[in-house]
């Protein structure tokens, strides 16, 4: 879009770093898309003896202790509510930081790249305290089936925002060097892409996983 | 000594002492006075690089038919809005199936208000709808061969 056309054309119309930006967050898709779906498929399963004898993925009631966990209750949820509303609000501050660079204005497209940062921080704090309670609640990787397909996906959703937090710092440190404006604002709209992606799929995983939990 | 028992205790012994938490503050404060040191003692000159001062005269107008950032803080608004919306739904006892329905719902619109509005995607090349329309549709795909294989196995 913006600065497509202060680079070589293409066959497509659009800068091919962007291309390949989309073509990386549709490969995203799929990650996810699987991450979620095993979720999905093994939440509220144990993977131990049942009652008829058999090892399986059977499903223990939500109301009870099993193995020394009892899933009713664990999710704070007005706690990762506040987290997913940083979160939203970190895509604010990004896209606001791209139009602050589109127009030039730098030092906004520095301030608000700063925010964005602190907010993916601030999300990621939340994340390491939500785990540590559920560590001490008695839920670990190796739990249940519940246990390793929770932490497996929000863990790579909060290693995804990790990365996004360095690729925020390292733009804040080049404009902070006189290395950002707007003939170059695609570096920051490709780092965008990537932190809203990071957002959507938390948005998926805020319902799914949080509010939906039968 | 704390940052050095928290090390010292490992992964585990980290997450049942919550304590050792207070090492995260004690060893940036830590790496921050070697820092100092290193720049008072080191024989030549270490300085933070200067920022550069930037003209206000050299602001440029923004490509016609994007949106202001009027219409971006608009759309965190109603981001923020239907996430508490959400929420309160969460706790408002009514039968699963509406719920769902509710939460879905809500879930898609803030979906694809991030990615038309924040992402562009409503102003860019169709060719990028394309491709993560595409990605979507595998996603789906995926989701829904896995549970119809796996889950029929298992329930």
């Amino acid at each position: 879009m913006a600065h497509a056309s202060a680079h070589p054309a293409t066959n497509t119309g659009v800068d091919n770093r962007k291309l390949l930006m989309w073509l990386f967050l549709a490969s995203e898709c799929l990650f996810f898309g699987g991450l979620i779906g095993t979720y999905l498929l093994y939440r509220g399963r144990h993977a131990v003896p049942c009652e008829d004898g058999t090892i399986s993925a059977c499903v223990f009631p939500i109301d009870k202790v099993v193995n020394g966990v009892k899933y009713e209750g664990l999710f704070d949820i007005p706690f990762t509510s506040i987290s997913a509303f940083v979160l939203l609000m970190s895509s604010v501050t990004m896209v606001l930081a791209l139009a602050a660079l589109q127009r030039n204005d730098r030092r906004g497209s520095q301030i608000w790249l700063l925010a964005t940062a602190l907010l993916g921080m601030t999300f990621l704090a939340g994340q390491a305290f939500e785990f540590t309670e559920f560590y001490h609640a008695g839920l670990h990787l190796d739990t249940n089936l519940f246990g390793t397909t929770f932490f497996v996906l929000t863990g790579f959703h909060g290693a995804h925002v990790s990365v996004g937090v360095i690729i925020l710092l390292s733009l804040f440190v080049m404009g902070w060097r006189g290395r950002l404006s707007h003939e170059n604002a695609l570096n920051v709209e490709l780092a965008g892409l990537y932190w809203h992606f990071v957002d959507i799929v938390w948005i998926v995983i805020f319902t799914l996983v949080y509010l939906i939990q039968t | 000594m704390l940052t050095i028992a928290m090390l010292a205790g490992g992964v585990k012994g980290f997450f049942e002492n919550p304590e050792y938490l207070l090492g995260i503050p004690l060893a940036a404060v830590g790496v921050l006075g070697v820092l100092l040191a290193i720049s008072a003692l080191a024989p030549f000159e270490l300085r933070w690089p200067e920022p550069v001062q930037y003209e206000p005269e050299q602001l440029v107008e923004p490509e016609e038919g994007h949106p202001s950032p009027a219409t971006y803080i608009q759309v965190g608004i109603i981001l923020a809005v239907v996430t508490a919306i959400e929420v309160a739904f969460y706790y408002i006892d009514i039968a699963q199936g509406v719920l769902l329905g509710v939460l879905l719902t809500l879930s898609l619109l803030k979906f694809v208000l991030v990615v038309l509005w924040f992402m562009h995607l409503r102003f860019d090349s169709r060719i990028l709808s394309v491709l993560f329309t595409g990605g979507m549709a595998l996603a789906g795909a995926l989701f829904i061969v896995v549970l119809a294989t796996l889950g029929a196995n298992l329930v």
